[in-house]
């Protein structure tokens, strides 16, 4: 590399590195208050711990119940992905590729929902479950976010199931298969990129919502891991040390997930932008 | 299509009905979860309400109420404060995305361990992001300590305390939250846009600063599109953070309050001394709300396909 070509190069790889630092900081402070006590991090929050102690680790999962928590987050998140990719396919599925003249406009209702801002309909979801008895429930919190991440799902499926040849279905057709089997034994293992990205952004989007379990659940033993921390966090401010191990918990399966899957998560916020 | 094609696909009204049947189960949790409770909360607040009890038809009150005082107060400051959130990720987030990612288009090597780092905090749940920060910024906490160790700042560090700094603060927070985005729908942007155009600009002796000005931003224009009205629907939604870190106050002072924090507390029982729901006053705030956002989007929308150059 010559001399100039080199000082060219390196503003951009300030600017990348700069912006790097000021991401990973906060998340590294996080990380090392984990195992000191308050006062150490009074007195050095960016040191590494003197000692690896796991008090606070063990005080939060024990005081915020977060074994519980994480079994609801679980419950609900997995509840509310698998409906919504199943009942998100069927819907995709002919309105993709039956060429119906008012599959148009179907399709443009759920699509609308994209951009729907559902928070603002929420006192009348709220009389709506008391009504259905969903308060208080993952089935309701499992009702609602399917509800609200169909439109993504059908988007994303009709766009990758509409470019499949015609010859995948009518082969099968001809051997006497129903469409049922069509769809989940042939076409859904063809648009397995689409089920992935699905999959995550469903994932993301629902085990991170504080908003619905805070209007839905009263009940501690029915709270989600937000929600839950959300309460924690207030109740236990002065003790940094434990609400710093309690959002590590927390972040840890988020984190597990990037790690494993970063390359499809960056290309589907790119190809998607819907995260939100 | 051939004769045989045509035996192969369900007869035609049976087709209608598979599609109907294969349709009906995410129409019926759609409709009864999303556009029932939305169109209920429209029509509901041309009424009266008494708790979460529907009075009579009272036509615009509502809205006569919302914009009298005090309401009017809260509803003028929340909206700013949400106008000024929008501006300020557009600026700091979108326009310092775009320059990262221009970065990182020109990079040979490590585009995507950044765009990875960079994407890493919108994975979080907000409340973690909103708690974390919280206590970065308090008093004895990691900001106050670098800030004084470098010898910018003396003394306790208030800044979330400070009605002038806080709103910024959560502002910047947010960015710092989602940066990610608009770094990979312009790095996925620009990837498209074909290698000889940029070779043309070079050849006529433009620079790459120019070259982003000239070249890149008008073939961008979709980029720039999606990133401008994610965060337009997105800003005007803004809550978490905001209850995260400032309470669903908006604390201080309702200096950081939003829209929908607004909208919380009238529909849930956190306005006012003794926390009574207003909900006529809530929906009619929601059907402002909704209005705003879609007609918003839409003009957004056009105004961006206008402004589309047609390879």
């Amino acid at each position: 590399m010559t001399p100039t070509g080199f000082l060219a190069r390196l503003p951009r790889w300030l600017v990348l590195l700069g912006w790097t630092v000021v991401v990973l900081l906060p998340l590294y402070a996080l990380v090392v208050s984990c195992f000191k006590t308050t006062q150490q991090i009074y007195a050095d929050p960016l040191g590494l711990p003197q000692v690896l102690s796991f008090d606070n680790f063990i005080n939060a999962w024990q005081r915020a119940d977060l074994g519980r928590n994480l079994i609801n987050s679980v419950i609900v998140t997995g509840g509310a992905v698998i409906v919504t990719i199943v009942v998100a396919a069927m819907a995709a599925y002919p309105l993709s590729r039956y060429g119906l003249k008012w599959g148009v406009w179907m399709l443009a209702l759920f699509l609308a929902g994209i951009m729907l801002p559902i928070r603002l309909a929420s006192v009348e979801l709220f009389t709506l479950m008391r009504d259905l008895e969903l308060l208080d429930s993952h089935l309701g919190l499992i009702a609602v976010y399917t509800a609200i991440r169909i439109p993504f799902a059908i988007f994303i499926f009709a766009n990758f199931m509409r470019v499949l040849p015609r010859e995948l279905e009518e082969a099968a057709r001809l051997d006497g298969a129903g469409e049922l089997r069509i769809l989940f034994s042939i076409i859904l293992p063809v648009v397995a990129p689409a089920v992935s990205i699905v999959a995550i952004f469903t994932t993301i989007a629902v085990w991170n919502d504080f908003f619905f379990p805070l209007i839905f659940i009263f009940d501690n033993n029915l709270k989600t891991v937000p929600l839950a921390i959300t309460g924690f966090v207030g109740q236990f401010r002065t003790d940094w040390g434990m609400v710093f191990a309690s959002l590590g918990i927390s972040l840890a399966p988020v984190l597990a997930m990037y790690l494993l899957l970063a390359r499809q998560i960056r290309e589907g916020a790119a190809a998607s932008g819907a995260v939100k | 299509m051939s004769d045989a094609a045509n035996r192969t696909e369900p007869a035609r009204l049976s087709r209608h009905l598979a599609a109907l049947g294969f349709v009906l189960p995410a129409l019926l949790i759609y409709g009864l979860f999303v556009l029932y409770p939305l169109l209920t909360s429209l029509w509901g607040s041309l009424f009266e309400w008494r708790g979460l009890r529907q009075l009579d038809f009272s036509g615009i009150d509502n809205y006569l109420r919302l914009f009298t005082f005090p309401n009017s107060e809260k509803l003028f400051g929340a909206l700013w404060h949400n106008v000024a959130w929008f501006f300020g990720i557009m600026l700091f987030q979108n326009g310092f995305g775009l320059v990262l990612a221009y970065l990182l288009f020109w990079s040979k090597k490590g585009a995507s361990f950044f765009q990875s780092v960079f994407f890493f905090p919108a994975v979080l749940s907000p409340v973690i992001v909103g708690a974390l920060w919280r206590l970065l910024l308090a008093p004895n906490g990691v900001a106050e300590w670098m800030l004084n160790g470098l010898g910018l700042h003396e003394g306790r560090l208030t800044v979330l305390g400070d009605s002038n700094w806080a709103l910024w603060v959560l502002i910047a927070i947010d960015a710092w939250n989602w940066m990610g985005l608009p770094v990979l729908i312009f790095t996925a942007g620009l990837r498209q846009i074909s290698y000889e155009v940029f070779e043309a600009a070079r050849i006529d002796g433009a620079g790459t600063t120019r070259m982003l000005t000239t070249v890149a931003l008008p073939l961008l224009v979709p980029s720039i599109s999606s990133v401008t009205t994610l965060s337009f629907i997105n800003t005007f939604n803004q809550f978490d953070i905001v209850y995260v870190m400032q309470g669903v106050q908006g604390n201080p002072n309702f200096s950081t309050d939003t829209l929908v924090t607004y909208f919380y507390r009238l529909a849930f029982g956190a306005e006012g001394a003794v926390g009574i729901t207003d909900i006529g006053l809530a929906l009619a705030l929601g059907t402002m709300l909704f209005l705003l956002l879609s007609v918003g989007t839409l003009l957004l929308l056009r105004a961006f396909d206008r402004a589309t150059v047609q390879p």
